[in-house]
């Protein structure tokens, strides 16, 4: 079906943004790549008036590494730049992963992270592993720039924390500690290239003595935003991660998942692939920690 | 058998991939004619309603809308496929009182552009009488269902049986008796090019249709019934076709709404279908319930069948009536089935019709066939091979009161694959988590019913030979991306002597190419088209070969043969001269008469279903996690059994292809409905494989010569959809010991079956 | 209200006025006329719509047109030298029977153009990852890759 009409606004700085932003609350969509934005607009899902057009800002779309203060993604920074960049591959691997089990080559040469993120999609396989790195969202208003934890950032499907007059321009992630290793476990059983049915990510760092120091979960496609696990992660802080650990951190995750039956699976089936892949993801989050 | 082609048997790159290559070829949404107008279709937002009123006032106000119709506009004919039996023809162009289905068409606008057009749709304001719906065979067939159609009180539109033996004596004398029930599901065509159509009107009583068809002829007869104008003042082109596996054959309302409104502005017309209106409403394969009972001595034989099928037919009969003869014949080939009983009831429901697809009948009736012999030979204690190796179908085979096999390369194949794959070894070593099984199949060349009930030749070819050395090729058969463009050219080139660059074709334009071919489905074209070419090129060769014995004034035991652009003596063959030469003394002997030659093709004398049967055998590999119960297939190995390939790299492509379709159909491709709305509408939703997805794997030709087909051809990539799905339910079974009787094979019934979800 | 672009196609200056809403697709098909990129799905699933825009593969359906001022086009009509030559990728197409029914072809081929710039010696595994956003109903995809293997050897040892 072809698009709805709107008027288009590509604004040269963020200022000028954030004005037509303000100006037009509620009447208006903020585009980044657009392949979900479009997508859902051909299908009368989005009417906007306006559509606010972020490729003319210059400087939206960087990738930046610094060993103080940790990795910067612009939100105009597409996926298979991501996959590709240096720094992210060495530094976040999982990251990479992430960005590269997103939808399709063409898709990821011209939808964002930060697209990914904004649309709030339980599913989104951006969102886990930088959930589980503590990054954050800096959002800008006209009246000022505040930095969003991802943990506060969603709200339910298609929900976030960004005010309508504010515009996500950077995704900040911290310095991986020593000691710290991340995985990103996806299963997706109809096919390679699909939506997750669900996914996980892991953050273990370990202490010398091999036990968990700080444990992270978060939890995909199994509530009405990505979920972290808080009780399965205390329940691993100050443990090693034996068979019978493994088996409990398992099935404590699937307890604190809050699936429901869709296209791709059903409830049950959620809950339990929640157990597997948090024990998957803890076995490999643990060997990266090992290694880093 | 002479196997000294020239052409014939070459892998030779189909003739039109070089301007596909280059983005040049014409599919039907790239036309674009002066002054064209944009048509859509209005649909039904409910699965089951009387319509009360249609108020389409204020879309026709609407500036740049053309032209705004509904079913009272039209003449309210009904139409169908079925010709033969009027009373199955149950549709009309637009809904008229009822719509029985979402997405059933009830109204149509046509305006300067598709936004225009679009938002005219939203201004047509339809009140409906919401009627309660049913939505599986098992609800129809309730006492006191709703009724779709008045016609069909208990909803079931036809009933087909096939019966021969006694088979209530052949069970009593059975050691073992399986008796299951199974069910499988609907999957789409899911062609790439989603249906488009032009229509043009002449001004002067006469349409010019270009349309995305499989059947080029039915959709003129029909368009012809339902317009009420005369057959010869419509003309049907079908430009490039982007796939159509079944799903392109019928009158579809697009048509017929192009067409109208064409002829009432004067303007062309042109209708495309999104992705989403194809898979929520469009075509797909029959769901099924199924209930099979089978019998066996105790050393494998085969010795009763009784095989009853519920066809979840949608709203429409479409062409179920063929699906449920067919589900039966399916049912009762590839083995020896001495006694053997089927019922098909072809039941309405209130989803989106089911129509022909890809193996039509087959892919259900295997499934549940192939699935048994696997469960019986298990419990025999017999390998699956053998229990197949002792029943199999062979040459002269009869199908009591249906088909005599000519030709059948069903146990090669089956030997071939094993050996392929190292069978016997890996059926026994391989376990837990890792499974290899087996599928088997036959399938038609084509039909022997006329349901259509044509006046014409199923087929039929005409050549006309020029001076310059070239021939033109004229039929209707149409080429849809299956190749018959290029293997209706080999077989000419190979009959006259001539390279593929020398003929010209023009193909399935009803005003220009020969009355009339049925189209392209069931397998039919290469063996009948095929055969009507050979035909019309031996015309050809008649008259040439006269002129050539006169020029050398050859001895009359002298045969004559067209080889490498020349015809001459066969044994002299310095007694000859070059095809054009001939051509052109055969036009000075005739007073400068054309040289053309004509053939047809009906089969006759060879039973009801078909004049010749493929067959083959395809063994999956598999490794299921037994902890999430994805299944990833790791191999697909196929021997088949096509007669004589005319172009094997063609074929080899077609197999693939059907692979892939197999594989959709057994794993991952699945409409998910609920109250008749699909939820599954695009390809994010409704999953096919891609190209990661696809396993490895070889295939072999095991060749026969089919002596009804053209240099010994037959049927070739269509049945091969059928195996696949047995073939990895039987290697999951093999690696989990789940066995699946309800498709698709997914990773939650692996983990259900097996008691860990 | 519709705004004046300029359009580098495949070489070619292409003004045309286009509303915002309009896609790449739309006006390379229905403005243009250039038909040879296709229309799949509309979603950004299918593939059957790939063009390049600066060297990589994008989903013209899911490309607005007034975002492309000043950005390299090339669509599959763009590919071949002129109507003599083809660019290897087709020819490997062509002879290794990767083409049936020809919806999909011209958004293979450019997927085909954007993996081989980007990898030009792809493993099988790399090639089929390639193509994750292309559909293909036909061939199953083997002969598909069989061709872009072949074209990948023609290309990279051309260029050694």
């Amino acid at each position: 079906m072809s698009l709805p009409k709107f008027s288009y606004l590509a604004p040269d700085t963020l200022e000028e943004a954030c004005r037509l932003l303000a100006a037009h609350q509620g009447k208006i969509k903020i585009k980044a790549g657009g392949t979900d934005l479009l997508v859902r607009m051909s299908a009368r899902a989005f009417k906007p008036d306006y559509v606010l057009a972020l490729g003319k800002v210059a400087g939206l779309d960087h990738i930046t590494f610094d060993p103080r203060t940790g990795l910067r993604l612009g939100a105009m920074a597409k996926l298979a730049d991501v996959v590709d960049h240096p720094a992210v591959r060495e530094h976040y691997p999982m990251l990479a992963r992430a960005a590269k089990a997103t939808a399709t080559v063409q898709i990821r040469n011209m939808g964002t992270v930060m697209g990914n993120i904004c649309n709030a999609s339980p599913s989104a396989d951006n969102i886990p592993t930088l959930m589980v790195r503590e990054a954050s969202v800096i959002a800008l208003a006209a009246t000022g720039e505040r930095e969003i934890p991802l943990a506060e950032f969603f709200l339910g499907p298609g929900k976030t924390a960004l005010q309508p007059t504010e515009i996500a321009t950077e995704i900040r992630v911290p310095v991986p500690e020593a000691g710290s290793g991340v995985s990103y476990q996806k299963i997706s059983p109809r096919s390679k290239v699909d939506i997750a049915a669900v996914n996980v990510a892991a953050f273990l760092l370990l202490d010398g003595e091999r036990r968990c120091r700080q444990a992270r979960l978060c939890l995909g496609a199994v509530g009405p935003t990505p979920l972290r696990a808080p009780r399965t992660e205390d329940f691993l802080v100050g443990k090693e991660l034996r068979p019978e650990v493994l088996e409990e951190a398992g099935e404590l995750a699937a307890g604190e998942a809050t699936p429901i039956s869709d296209v791709r699976a059903s409830k049950e089936y959620r809950r339990l692939m929640v157990a597997i892949l948090t024990k998957r993801a803890l076995v490999e989050a643990h060997n990266q920690a090992l290694h880093h | 058998m002479s196997k000294n082609f020239s052409v014939v048997g070459q892998s030779l790159p189909r003739a039109d991939a070089r301007i596909k290559a280059v983005g040049a070829a014409q599919y039907a949404d790239d036309i674009i004619l002066p002054g064209m107008l944009y048509g859509k279709l209005l649909r039904s937002p409910v699965a089951h309603a009387r319509i009360l009123n249609i108020d389409v006032s204020q879309a026709k106000k609407l500036p740049g809308v053309k032209c705004v119709i509904t079913g009272d506009d039209t003449l309210k004919i009904k139409f169908g496929n079925w010709r033969l039996v009027p009373e199955s023809q149950d549709e009309y162009p637009l809904a008229v009182d009822k719509v029985r289905f979402i997405g059933d068409e009830v109204a149509a606008v046509a305006a300067i552009d598709k936004d225009i057009a679009e938002e005219a749709l939203s201004l047509i304001k339809v009140e409906y009488e919401e009627l309660p719906g049913v939505f599986s065979v098992e609800e129809a067939m309730a006492e006191g269902a709703p009724v779709i159609h008045e016609l069909n009180p208990n909803n079931i539109s036809l009933q087909r049986k096939i019966d021969y033996g006694d088979l209530d004596k052949a069970f009593a004398e059975c050691d073992l008796i399986l008796d299951n029930e199974f069910k499988v599901h609907a999957v789409s065509h899911a062609y790439m090019e989603p249906c488009a159509c032009v229509a043009e009107y002449d001004h002067n009583g006469r349409l010019t249709v270009w349309t995305s068809t499989q059947t080029p002829y039915f959709v003129q007869c029909l368009l012809a019934k339902t317009l009420g104008m005369r057959e010869n003042d419509i003309r049907v082109i079908k430009p490039f076709v982007g796939g159509g596996f079944g799903g392109k054959m019928e009158l579809r309302k697009w048509e017929f709404c192009a067409a109208f409104m064409a002829r009432q502005t004067g303007r062309p017309v042109k209708f495309t279908l999104t992705r989403a209106e194809e898979l929520a409403t469009g075509r797909r394969r029959h769901p099924m319930s199924i209930r099979s009972k089978v019998g066996f001595k105790k050393d494998g034989t085969l010795v009763a069948k009784e095989f009853t099928a519920y066809l979840d037919g949608g709203a429409y009969n479409s062409m179920g009536p063929t699906a449920a003869f067919l589900c039966g014949n399916f049912g009762g080939m590839l083995y020896r089935y001495p006694n053997y009983r089927y019922n098909g009831y072809h039941v309405y429901t209130n989803k989106p019709p089911a129509g022909a697809m890809r193996g039509f009948g087959a892919p259900q009736a295997l499934f549940v066939a192939e699935t048994q012999m696997n469960m019986a030979a298990e419990q025999l204690g017999i390998d699956p091979l053998d229990i197949r190796l002792k029943n199999a179908m062979e040459t002269g085979d009869e199908i009591p009161g249906v088909a005599t096999i000519s030709s059948c390369g069903f146990k090669e194949s089956l030997l071939k694959v094993a050996e392929m794959t190292n069978w016997r070894e890996k059926r026994r070593q391989l376990g837990k988590g890792k499974g290899i099984g087996i599928g088997c199949y036959s399938f038609i060349s084509g039909g022997v019913f006329n349901w259509f009930n044509t006046q014409y030749n199923f087929t039929r070819a005409e050549v006309r030979a020029f001076d310059d050395g070239t021939v033109h090729l004229l039929t209707m058969a149409s080429d849809i991306g299956q190749g018959c463009d290029t293997v209706l050219r080999q077989i000419l080139a190979e009959e006259l002597g001539l390279k593929m660059e020398d003929i010209r074709l023009t193909a399935a334009d009803t005003a220009v190419t020969p009355q009339a071919d049925l189209g392209t489905w069931g397998s039919r074209v290469t063996l009948m088209a095929g055969n009507a070419v050979r035909k019309a090129a031996q015309e050809i060769k008649d008259q040439l070969y006269k002129v050539v014995s006169l020029k050398f004034d050859l001895n009359v035991i002298h045969d004559l043969d067209c080889r490498d652009g020349m015809v001459f003596a066969k044994n002299r063959p310095d007694r000859g001269i070059p095809f054009g030469e001939a051509v052109r003394l055969a036009q000075r002997a005739n007073r400068g008469e054309p040289i053309i030659g004509y053939g047809s093709y009906t089969p006759r004398g060879k039973g009801l279903v078909t004049p010749a049967f493929s067959f083959g055998a395809q063994v999956a590999e598999v490794t299921v996690d037994m902890e999430t119960g994805a299944i990833t297939v790791d191999e697909m190995n196929t021997a088949h059994d096509c007669g004589t390939p005319i172009n094997p790299m063609s074929v080899e492509g077609q197999l693939e292809g059907s692979v892939h379709m197999g594989l959709g159909y057994a794993l991952c491709e699945q409409f998910i409905m609920k109250g008749g709305k699909t939820l599954t509408a695009t390809f994010l939703d409704y999953k096919i494989p891609c190209a990661e997805d696809m396993p490895p794997g070889k295939s072999v030709h095991v060749e026969t010569y089919e002596p009804d087909g053209p240099f010994g051809a037959k049927e070739a990539g269509e049945g091969l959809v059928s195996p696949t799905a047995p073939a990895i339910a039987d290697a999951v079974y093999h690696a989990t010991g789940y066995r699946c009787t309800e498709l698709p094979i997914t990773p939650e019934k692996i983990l259900r079956g097996l008691g860990k979800l | 209200m519709k705004t004046v672009i300029t359009l580098n196609i495949n070489g070619d200056r292409y003004e045309v006025a286009v509303n915002p809403w309009r896609t790449l697709n739309e006006v390379l098909r229905e403005d243009l006329k250039l038909t040879g990129t296709k229309l799949g799905c509309g979603t950004g699933d299918c593939g059957a719509c790939t063009v390049l825009v600066d060297g990589k593969s994008v989903s013209s359906c899911l490309t607005l047109a007034i975002e492309l001022e000043g950005r390299e086009i090339t669509t599959i009509e763009g590919l071949a030298p002129n109507s003599e030559e083809l660019h290897p990728i087709q020819e490997s197409f062509i002879n290794k029977g990767a083409i049936q029914c020809g919806y999909c072809t011209p958004g293979m081929i450019m997927s085909t153009a954007h993996l081989l710039k980007q990898n030009p010696r792809p493993t099988e595994a790399e090639i089929r990852a390639g193509l994750s956003g292309n559909l293909c109903r036909c061939t199953g995809y083997n002969k598909i890759v069989d061709a872009i293997k072949d074209a990948a050897e023609k290309m990279s040892s051309s260029s050694d």
